[in-house]
């Protein structure tokens, strides 16, 4: 995506709270809150080709991080957000250690997948801090004494701090580094024989990415104000994972794509349980089927202002 | 002038192997490899190539998603010194982007391959390719190139100006040149020494003509007098 339209993009947004009822209101900041998880995946899935399906343990490290530091130690949510992501950022470089030892493809997948639901039932045991399966009320986040107690004020906080993970993400993927993602995912010992050293990108491309995805943690921490070990389930597993295949693999503009389709997608269905699913499972073949590169790609080809410079659609 | 040393030998001598071995792809069993004076057996391909011994590969050696111009940049990787957080707050990364960027098209026209830059590697002509990852192997000046069967699968035209780029680059950039080639033609008339392997052993050590001379190493071990 070029730089104006970057910019102009959370310009065009600031106003739209007024025209949303207060439930539409819980839905964007929803849809906003899954972009940073978005981008987060595409990272580690997209730009440096692993198939690691740990993103879900980011999320959860992070929400709980936050939760845990406003209920236990009383600190103000604004406080809990680097927390959120320094935690976050660890669960990255940790679940990238079996990437580093050579594991690769399923078996890759099947690790970090077991990395995720070891976390889900740290949160159910560590029941002194999580709650357990009952989960914990989070208290109102405030900022600078200001309660974020609406969902039209958490909007601006968001929109605050995914405006900052996408310019910050941006300039990481537009760099030498971005590119030494793409050079590892294309021929790993190849990018080595340049000069690149592999494991220690690899593990930055992880912890950057569970950095990003545990803010989007601490967003959703204070969005739902209850935090129980179901949301960090297989089912957010692919619903995270749609999010990338359906925005499109190795694509910023794709991450913020799929976080809203993703989201928004099943309130068509609302009156309906269960469906969301459905409309998930649908969404990911149909876009496998007609769009491989995913949304971001058709946007790609309607103007050329969406072409990212690393990013072919 | 540096030299041109041509490694031959069967299928299975351990050409592919020593070369690993001089990259860092794989780990000596023992011995000692010295490079420029330095013992480098054990350290990993990244720091090999930082040393300045820089390689090709036998087959597909390029990132075929990312264009020519791109993977002279990935070559260019460690110049671009662009650090992670100094990136993230800096102004100066984009500085030494914008440089790497007209360094990285510099070195593909000299090469005449400008008006490809553009292209993916994966779409480009197998001629254009092995020429691409030289450009990418050499866009750090390194002193010692290590060519891994670049000849293989190239029509004649591209096998002749393969055969110019490789004196040229000994003569005139003293850029010392670490060969494998089956293409005994393109051995003899390039390279000013031949290592003769044969199941993981050298067996001859000499100028080219005095190897071709030598009937029975090419009988024995290539098959072809």
């Amino acid at each position: 995506m070029s730089r104006r339209l970057f910019w102009l993009l959370p310009l065009a947004l600031l106003p739209v709270p007024l025209l949303l009822n207060p439930y539409q209101q819980y839905v964007l900041n929803t849809a906003l809150l899954y972009v940073p998880v978005g981008i987060g995946f595409n990272l580690v899935v997209g730009n440096l080709g692993l198939l690691a399906f740990s993103n879900v343990a980011y999320f959860g490290l992070g929400a709980y991080t936050s939760g845990v530091m406003m209920v236990q130690l009383g600190m103000p949510w604004w406080l809990t957000v680097i927390p959120a992501a320094l935690v976050g950022g660890i669960g990255g470089a940790i679940a990238s250690i079996p990437a580093l030892r050579g594991v690769r493809l399923f078996y890759l997948a099947i690790m970090t997948l077991a990395f995720g639901e070891l976390m889900r039932w740290t949160y159910i045991r560590w029941e002194a801090l999580t709650g357990g399966s009952m989960g914990m009320a989070v208290p109102t986040a405030t900022l600078f004494g200001w309660a974020l107690d609406t969902d039209r004020r958490r909007f601006y906080a968001f929109l605050a701090l995914v405006v900052l993970l996408v310019a910050i993400t941006d300039r990481l993927l537009r760099s030498r580094f971005g590119r030494a993602f793409l050079a590892i995912k294309d021929n790993e010992i190849a990018a080595a024989a340049m000069g690149i050293p592999t494991d220690r990108y690899i593990v930055l491309a992880f912890a950057w990415g569970g950095a990003v995805v545990g803010v989007g943690g601490a967003m959703f921490a204070i969005s739902v104000g209850h935090l129980t070990p179901v949301s960090f389930d297989l089912t957010e597993l692919i619903r995270q994972f749609a999010i990338i295949m359906v925005g499109g693999l190795a694509s910023l503009t794709g991450a913020i794509i799929g976080a809203v389709i993703v989201t928004v997608a099943p309130q068509v269905f609302i009156s309906f349980p269960g469906f969301d699913e459905l409309v998930f499972g649908l969404l990911i073949v149909l876009v496998i089927l007609f769009l491989p590169r995913g949304l971001a790609s058709l946007l790609a080809r309607v103007h050329p202002a969406f072409v990212e410079r690393y990013y072919r659609g | 002038m540096a030299e041109i040393c041509a490694l031959i030998g069967p299928n299975g001598a351990g050409k592919t192997t020593l070369f690993n071995a001089v990259s860092g792809n794989v780990v000596a069993d023992g011995g000692s490899i010295r490079f420029r004076g330095e013992e480098i057996a054990g350290l990993t391909p990244h720091e090999i190539s930082a040393r300045g011994a820089r390689r090709t590969f036998q087959n597909g050696g390029l990132f075929p998603e990312l264009t020519a111009l791109e993977n002279v940049l990935v070559g260019l990787h460690a110049q671009v010194g662009s650090g992670f957080f100094g990136l993230l707050f800096g102004r100066r990364s984009a500085a030494a982007e914008a440089s790497a960027t007209m360094r990285a098209r510099e070195l593909l026209s000299t090469m005449g391959l400008a008006h490809i830059a553009e292209q993916k590697a994966g779409a480009l002509s197998g001629g254009q390719q092995r020429m691409v990852e030289i450009v990418r192997a050499l866009a750090t000046n390194p002193p010692l190139l290590l060519l891994d069967e670049p000849a293989v699968g190239l029509a004649p035209a591209a096998r002749q100006q393969l055969t110019s780029v490789i004196r040229n680059l000994a003569r005139t950039r003293n850029i010392g040149i670490l060969l494998i080639e089956h293409a005994i033609e393109l051995v003899m008339s390039v390279a000013d020494r031949v290592i003769v392997l044969n199941d993981g052993r050298k067996v001859a050590d000499a100028p080219p003509e005095q190897v071709r001379a030598d009937r029975a190493v090419l009988e024995a071990y290539l098959g072809h007098a």
